[in-house]
């Protein structure tokens, strides 16, 4: 399969302060299709990687390619573009517009992209539907739950139907049960084939939905590996319970 | 928990012969400890002795006995159950003992053995959590609640080797990425 994000030797350094790497020669390629985790502590270059790989900064040295666009060498006006089309956000806050209905801010990123009305239309009604909130299309964001909040960020990522799905901490804000939910929605969008790459500090999250997860430490990657499919393991095969010496 | 109190509670629900006690036992905590059969009849002695059971009946089949609990033993076992758990906190795993001899040998394996170590524990947290989700679909949350018990104690266990990695980190000669074994895709 062929990669959709690919990043060589990507080094990011943010000008004033102490000139520290925030990206230190990242290499990493991320083949379609994939669900993958970049885990590490806050400070270790997650929220940066992902930025750069959404084109909303640019390396200092290296390039960073996604879905066959060199995303680092693209003019302010491509790489609106490249956003809108190629990518989806699924942010820790949501980062709805609170102003506009649900399928207004489902249907916003298809108007910028010029997407005729009636398609566009169709398509979020679609979405709203699949995602279980075609209920409160009419609604304002204020109005709505967490979980609902999040699932309409969910449709606005998917409705210009992009080859990749970025998610920053898309659980941060919720509790654990419509986490989970939410988590569950993104493995089967991964599943109809788009890819997703997810960012948390969780180690639990990353493990429970994705297969590789990459661990970032000061600005490099510090392990990257390929977990197995889980067992169906026996309890005593995980745990084992006991304590000292009988009384 | 002990075994004696274990039994003790047990025989709250009905009397109990020997091999019952083990099998429930071990089926309250989904297999995860299995107990000696010899280990529960000696202890079922030494409660008796000491009053907390008493025998029901005559031995019935292959010598089968059963107990049943005394007001002794409840007495005993409430006791034991209101008491919260005060004792220091346990680090078995041989691994705290491992890192630290390691550090002071600085031989230079460190890298790949905390690589290695915190790949087992991601696997470990992916395969828990799963267990967990699926022994709540099977309305076992009494066992769920066990697991989530795993699962956190494996979070923790990665947290310290992080706090770990984080120190090495510092101290230079182990520069976490000079491993070769870091990157398999």
């Amino acid at each position: 399969m062929s990669d959709v994000i690919a990043l060589s030797n990507v080094s990011k350094v943010y000008n004033g302060g102490s000139q520290q790497k925030a990206l230190a020669e990242v290499s990493l390629t991320i083949p379609a299709g994939q669900l993958v985790a970049i885990m590490g502590p806050s400070g270790s270059g997650k929220s940066t990687l992902l930025n750069l790989i959404a084109g909303l900064d640019r390396p200092t040295t290296g390039a960073v390619r996604v879905d066959g666009i060199q995303v680092n060498t693209l003019s302010e006006a491509a790489l609106a573009r490249f956003r809108r089309t190629r990518l989806g956000f699924v942010f820790q806050f949501f980062n709805l517009l609170d102003q506009l209905t649900v399928l207004d801010n489902v249907l916003l990123p298809a108007q910028l992209a010029g997407t005729k009305a009636r398609t566009a239309r169709a398509r979020a009604r679609e979405l709203l539907d699949e995602l279980g909130i075609g209920g409160v299309a009419k609604n304002y964001p204020s109005r709505l739950s967490g979980g609902q909040r999040q699932r309409v960020a969910i449709a606005r990522a998917l409705i210009n139907q992009p080859a990749v799905v970025l998610a920053d901490e898309p659980t941060g804000a919720l509790d654990s049960r419509t986490g989970e939910a939410v988590m569950d929605l993104l493995t089967q969008i991964n599943q109809r084939g788009q890819t997703v790459a997810l960012v948390t500090h969780d180690a639990r999250l990353a493990t429970a939905y994705a297969t590789r997860v990459i661990s970032l430490r000061d600005g490099a990657v510090v392990d990257d590996t390929q977990l197995t499919a889980p067992a169906q393991h026996a309890p005593a095969d995980l745990m084992h319970v006991h304590t000292g010496e009988d009384a | 928990m002990s075994l004696k109190f274990g039994i003790l509670g047990l025989l709250t629900e009905e009397s109990l012969h020997g091999y019952e006690v083990k099998q429930r036992f071990e089926a309250m905590l989904g297999g995860t400890w299995e107990v000696n059969i010899g280990q529960v009849y000696s202890t079922l002695q030494r409660v008796e002795r000491d009053g907390f059971v008493e025998t029901v009946g005559e031995r019935g089949d292959r010598g089968k006995q059963a107990y049943q609990l005394t007001t002794e033993g409840r007495r005993a076992l409430e006791e034991w159950l209101a008491q919260p758990e005060a004792e220091p906190q346990e680090l078995r795993q041989e691994l705290f003992v491992k890192l630290l001899l390691i550090r002071r040998l600085a031989n230079g394996n460190l890298p790949s053995l905390l690589l290695r170590q915190r790949r087992v524990y991601l696997q470990r947290l992916r395969d828990l959590t799963e267990l967990e989700r699926r022994i709540r679909r099977e309305g076992r949350d009494d066992l769920a609640l066990l697991v989530t018990g795993a699962v956190l104690h494996t979070e923790a266990d990665l947290k310290w080797l992080d706090a770990y990695i984080e120190e090495a980190g510092k101290l230079g000669p182990y520069h976490l990425q000079q491993t070769q074994e870091g990157n398999t895709t």
